[in-house]
């Protein structure tokens, strides 16, 4: 799981939960893996996405670089700012792990890379 | 009928012969034979599993003297023939034991005497009308029969040529593959007002008819010698009642419900008024030979030699397109509603989350080429725009991309890790509740997904959940299977992939209608079809084989696979049901409805 699709993750669908946002990250394994850098790509992304969540995030898996604690202005052309905020975006990833719902505290397991989010029956 | 009889060979080995005979009779069906001419013969070595017709029996023992019974024994190599008088019977003895050739194969036919004739199973009841049937004899004049005959010419103009008849459509097309008309398509013919003057004189006899004006009209055009299979016309096609006036020829038309099987004499020119009970309850039919066999009032049988008759059917198509009537063992409206939700998720627990599981390899081997339309869709998204693909499968539509950002997700875990091992980003959801914030995604596509929801709530739930997580003019793509497989005589690449269907159009739509069978889900009461691949769809909600090969040749297990396949226009009506829909484009796509929206 990267941490761009974290970024959108909710646990909004269990039942009594109402925001179910940004989810915990508790990971046990954390890997690194080279993609393409795309600065377009990046610069267009950044004002999708919840910065604080974002920085959050990283910062929790140890990955955050020193990133300023609010998105800067004037970054399109920032290279190096890019580069680093690509490498948190699409480049970390969590393999094993969990996400864990703020408020039902119900855990999403992570395994292989991949989140499992699906819900029990009576938890719909 | 001379070339039927032989000359007597000899009396020692139709002896031998009919002992054997007798010996079959008593131990199969315990009838037991005598020597002493009665009214009754047995033909000992031939009924209806050798082929034998009613009608053909009467062909030839009726020049004996008149037939008071004729009984057929279903699964039988034997029937019998009851004679008003003994003379008659001891005749036909004469002439025809081990002489008339009308057994299997043209061999001889060898007779007996009986004291009683077995009751078959089911009794053919003669000149009692279901509950709901009228007759009305000589309800129009010769001339007027001339007039209405007159409407269809069957030598020039256009009309369908089906298996056993020709037919032609006035109003509507009446489609044999969907059993159903498609209402927003009528015809450029209407029904002929040359047969308004019907409805006026039918108030005047049967005042409860009053106002009865048909919008659909199908022409039968019956040869001697051909039918039509039993059926019930569909609930939800049509208004009550259904009226037929025959034309050219009389006929008999059999009745069944459960148990009761009985005929009615439709004499030429007459009107038969099929309402309540009839229609909806009773299946009718009409046997395919060139002459009928009729029980007169008397008791005895008479032969009605069949020439050309002209069936003019004519319908009110039902408006709602939702039957309301009782006879629900009968009723699509009523079979094909809602799938209760319980049932619902135990159905796809069973019958598409496990099975997906179990085929993810060889699903994933069969899915490589992405469809141009969804590609198209996909690639005209701008650069930092986030994808979501619900029911990703494989993740044949998540590689193609690389100026936007995009998630797959499915319900399969064996499907997710297919994705995972091709380095695409995806994580396991159900799509009735995805794990993503409201207004933020910027495209969707859902392809070959929603079918497999059970119900229709939980369709719409899919389609919420979709629109959802859009943001405002966010847009999403979603392509469901389409009942109708073939469309402008078109067949789709599913039914193509099918050799035997690549010739006519027409074939097909005969050939499948046997081949749907029933399965009971161990999940509970709930009984489906289960579909023959290649081939139309009989049902909406249904059951599609997945055929699994294992290692070794017989090792093949048969997945069931559960799909709701969607008739024109539902799947848009299901997305204008959400709130903040607008559709850009609704198309057909290879077996497929799609529907391209944008949340508003």
């Amino acid at each position: 799981m990267k941490l761009l699709t974290h970024n959108v993750l909710t646990s909004k669908c269990i039942r009594g939960v109402t925001v179910g946002y940004p989810l915990l990250i508790k990971a046990t394994n954390v890997k690194v893996s080279e993609v393409e850098f795309k600065p377009d790509f990046v610069a267009k992304v950044l004002p999708k996405i919840e910065w604080d969540v974002l920085a959050n995030a990283a910062e929790s898996l140890g990955h955050w670089q020193n990133l300023p604690k609010e998105l800067p202005n004037n970054y399109e052309n920032d290279t190096d700012f890019l580069k680093k905020i690509h490498r948190v975006l699409l480049e970390v990833e969590v393999i094993q792990g969990e996400l864990i719902c703020p408020e039902s505290g119900r855990k999403f397991p992570i395994t292989n890379g991949i989140a499992n989010m699906l819900l029990n029956e009576d938890e719909v | 009928m001379s070339q039927n009889v032989e000359p007597f060979k000899g009396l020692k080995k139709l002896n031998r012969k009919l002992a054997k005979l007798h010996h079959i009779l008593k131990r199969d069906i315990n009838i037991s034979t005598v020597s002493t001419p009665t009214n009754n013969l047995v033909l000992c070595n031939s009924g209806l599993v050798n082929g034998l017709t009613e009608d053909q029996v009467f062909e030839h023992f009726s020049k004996h003297g008149e037939i008071s019974n004729i009984t057929m024994l279903p699964g039988k190599s034997c029937c019998f023939v009851s004679f008003s008088k003994k003379d008659s019977a001891t005749s036909a003895y004469e002439c025809f034991n081990g002489k008339l050739n009308i057994s299997q194969n043209n061999r001889p036919v060898y007779l007996s005497f009986v004291e009683e004739v077995p009751k078959p199973s089911i009794e053919v009841i003669w000149n009692e009308l279901p509950p709901g049937l009228l007759v009305f004899k000589n309800f129009i004049s010769t001339e007027e029969e001339l007039n209405l005959l007159k409407l269809i010419d069957f030598n020039h103009e256009q009309c369908g040529l089906l298996k056993h008849r020709l037919v032609k459509h006035f109003g509507f097309e009446f489609r044999y593959d969907i059993n159903n008309v498609d209402k927003n398509q009528p015809l450029d013919q209407s029904v002929p007002t040359e047969t308004d003057f019907l409805w006026l004189k039918l108030a005047q006899i049967q005042p409860e008819f009053k106002g009865f004006k048909p919008d659909q009209l199908t022409v039968n055009h019956y040869a001697p010698g051909q039918g039509i299979p039993h059926h019930i016309d569909t609930h939800s096609a049509f208004e009550d009642p259904i009226i037929c006036l025959s034309l050219g020829s009389s006929i008999v038309m059999e009745f069944k419900k459960d148990g009761t099987h009985t005929c009615v004499l439709l004499p030429q020119r007459s009107l038969l008024v099929m309402s309540g009970e009839s229609r909806y309850d009773w299946t009718h039919g009409i046997v395919p030979r060139k002459f009928d066999i009729i029980k007169t009032k008397l008791g005895g049988y008479t032969c009605l030699k069949r020439t050309t008759r002209v069936s003019f059917t004519f319908r009110k198509v039902l408006s709602t397109g939702k039957c309301e009537c009782f006879y629900r063992s009968k009723c699509d409206s009523f079979l094909n509603c809602n799938i209760e939700e319980k049932m619902a998720v135990q159905l796809e627990k069973m019958h598409v989350h496990k099975v997906y599981d179990n085929i993810a390899n060889h699903f994933s081997n069969t899915r490589h080429k992405p469809w141009p339309n969804v590609m198209d869709f996909v690639q005209s998204f701008d650069s930092g725009d986030f994808l979501v693909d619900v029911g990703c499968g494989n993740g044949k539509y998540l590689s193609n991309n690389t100026h936007t950002f995009e998630i797959g997700c499915d319900r399969s875990a064996n499907l997710i890790e297919i994705c995972r091992n091709r380095k695409f980003e995806a994580f396991l959801t159900d799509c009735l509740s995805i794990p993503i914030r409201d207004n933020c995604i910027d495209g969707v596509i859902s392809i070959a997904v929603i079918h497999h929801l059970a119900n229709e709530s939980r369709r719409l739930q899919a389609i919420q959940e979709i629109v959802r997580i859009l943001k405002k003019g966010g847009k999403a793509l979603i392509y469901v299977w389409a009942h109708e497989q073939v469309k402008n005589k078109q067949k789709s690449s599913y039914i193509m992939q099918d050799r035997k269907n690549r010739k006519g159009t027409k074939e097909m739509n005969g050939q499948c209608l046997t081949s749907a069978q029933q399965v009971s889900l161990d999940s509970g009461n709930i009984t489906l079809p289960v579909h023959s691949n290649r081939s139309n769809f009989q049902a909406d909600d249904l059951l599609v084989p997945w055929k699994l090969k294992g290692d070794e040749e017989e090792n093949e297990s048969v997945f069931l696979r559960f799909y709701h396949v969607f008739k024109e226009h539902e799947l848009e009506e299901l997305c204008l049901k959400v709130e903040n829909v607008r559709i850009l484009k609704s198309y057909y796509d290879q077996g497929n409805w799609c529907v391209l929206f944008q949340k508003m």
